[in-house]
């Protein structure tokens, strides 16, 4: 399911980030804006908004990424990641009428404790690659939860209607692709 | 602190994902600020999200969306410095980011104290405070009982929980907790439904009692 040639705009992201937070590069936004913006859309719709708020959500988003360029540590996330926490954070803003999710810390990855070891920290390649093969390593039918549970935000009662299964069934297949992929994924940081 | 029992990896998930409900969101938070292992867990599951956000089939943003977006961009955000976290009242975040009432005695040696957090899971959430050596009635509930131990310990059948560590009860679970018989206990919960009370003893009192 993972098409080949994203990574690639996916490592752009994060230069592009880095130069709206050091010389406010328009042209690297307009650049962010034409990958993102469509695909947070994507997602939004696909949980449930309608498109004129999932594509209101989506301009809010890349507008926050341009305010808190200077913000993004490639170190801690990569700029996919970072922005989809964005987009996550804003979401619940929203359908709390809240103006700040108490949740999660505002536009911040969860913070690590102390220093990372540099010794053992992945390269953002490196951590990029870990996460593809990982979903790479699932079945088609665990690549399907994840995409409907996880990324999606289905309800268990939703995705057992979707796939014509039981709802137990559905269940133990989140829970088990859910630790599958941890397992897969390792320690990031 | 040494932490055994954690959050199952479709709850930190979920948590990452955004679909968590904020009330149980409380409790699993509460144990990411306390647990290295599964705040790493969470951050391979954004990374997860990253990946999944960058295949997605792009949707066509109507015309002019670029323009609008050009237009709106103002002066960036300066960075500044960290603001202190937990200071209210030593509580962890993110529990410090919200209004917590006042203890109040729910039963012998049992205290309760409400946090503020609307749900519309009819997820209540609350801290404990439970006196060394008390017993809790078997019970059983109707919804999840989410629990993260901030100070001492409860044993049940499922083993030992001390500070920091997770109990993530669904509503198949039929436990009676004891509380550490030297240091008590103090932990917060996310009740989905209600407690229903065991045996002859709790259907009498079941109605005495407000949790």
């Amino acid at each position: 399911m993972l098409r080949d040639g994203q990574t690639a705009a996916g490592n752009h992201a994060a230069d592009w980030i880095r130069a709206i937070a050091e010389r406010q590069d328009r042209a690297a936004f307009a650049a962010l804006f034409a990958f993102y913006a469509p695909r947070i859309k994507a997602m939004l719709t696909r949980r449930g908004a309608p498109a004129d708020a999932a594509e209101d959500l989506a301009q809010e988003t890349l507008l926050t990424v341009w305010r808190k360029a200077a913000y993004f540590d490639p170190d801690r996330a990569s700029a996919a990641a970072w922005i989809f926490t964005i987009a996550r954070n804003l979401r619940i803003d929203r359908l709390r009428g809240d103006n700040r999710t108490k949740l999660y810390a505002p536009y911040e990855m969860v913070e690590p404790e102390g220093p990372q070891n540099p010794d053992s920290a992945l390269s953002a390649a490196e951590r990029d690659e870990r996460v593809r093969a990982a979903l790479k390593e699932l079945s088609q039918e665990q690549v399907r939860v994840v995409q409907l549970s996880f990324f999606e935000g289905r309800a268990h009662g939703d995705i057992a209607t979707l796939l014509d299964l039981p709802l137990g069934t559905v269940k133990s297949r989140v829970r088990l692709a859910m630790a599958r992929l941890r397992n897969l994924l390792g320690d990031l940081q | 602190m040494s932490i055994i029992h954690h959050p199952s990896d479709a709850t930190l998930a979920a948590f990452a994902s955004g679909t968590l409900d904020e009330a149980r969101g409380i409790v699993v938070g509460v144990h990411l600020s306390l647990c290295a292992q599964c705040r790493s867990a969470v951050h391979a599951f954004e990374e997860t999200g990253g990946a999944l956000l960058d295949d997605v089939e792009p949707e066509a943003l109507s015309a002019g969306a670029l323009q609008r977006a050009m237009a709106a961009l103002g002066p960036l955000d300066i960075i500044a410095p960290a603001i202190p976290q937990g200071a209210a009242g030593d509580l962890p975040v993110p529990l410090s980011r919200y209004a917590v009432g006042p203890w109040r005695w729910i039963g012998r040696g049992v205290q309760w104290r409400p946090v503020e957090v609307a749900s519309d899971a009819g997820v209540r959430v609350f801290m404990l405070k439970a006196a060394p050596g008390t017993k809790l009635p078997r019970h059983r509930h109707t919804g999840t009982e989410w629990t993260c131990v901030f100070e001492g310990a409860f044993t049940h059948a499922f083993g030992r929980y001390g500070a920091g560590d997770f109990d993530e009860a669904d509503a198949s679970v039929e436990h009676d907790p004891v509380v550490d018989a030297e240091h008590g206990c103090v932990c917060l919960v996310a009740l989905q439904g209600h407690i229903e009370l065991q045996g002859w003893l709790g259907r009498l009192i079941q109605p005495f009692v407000r949790i």
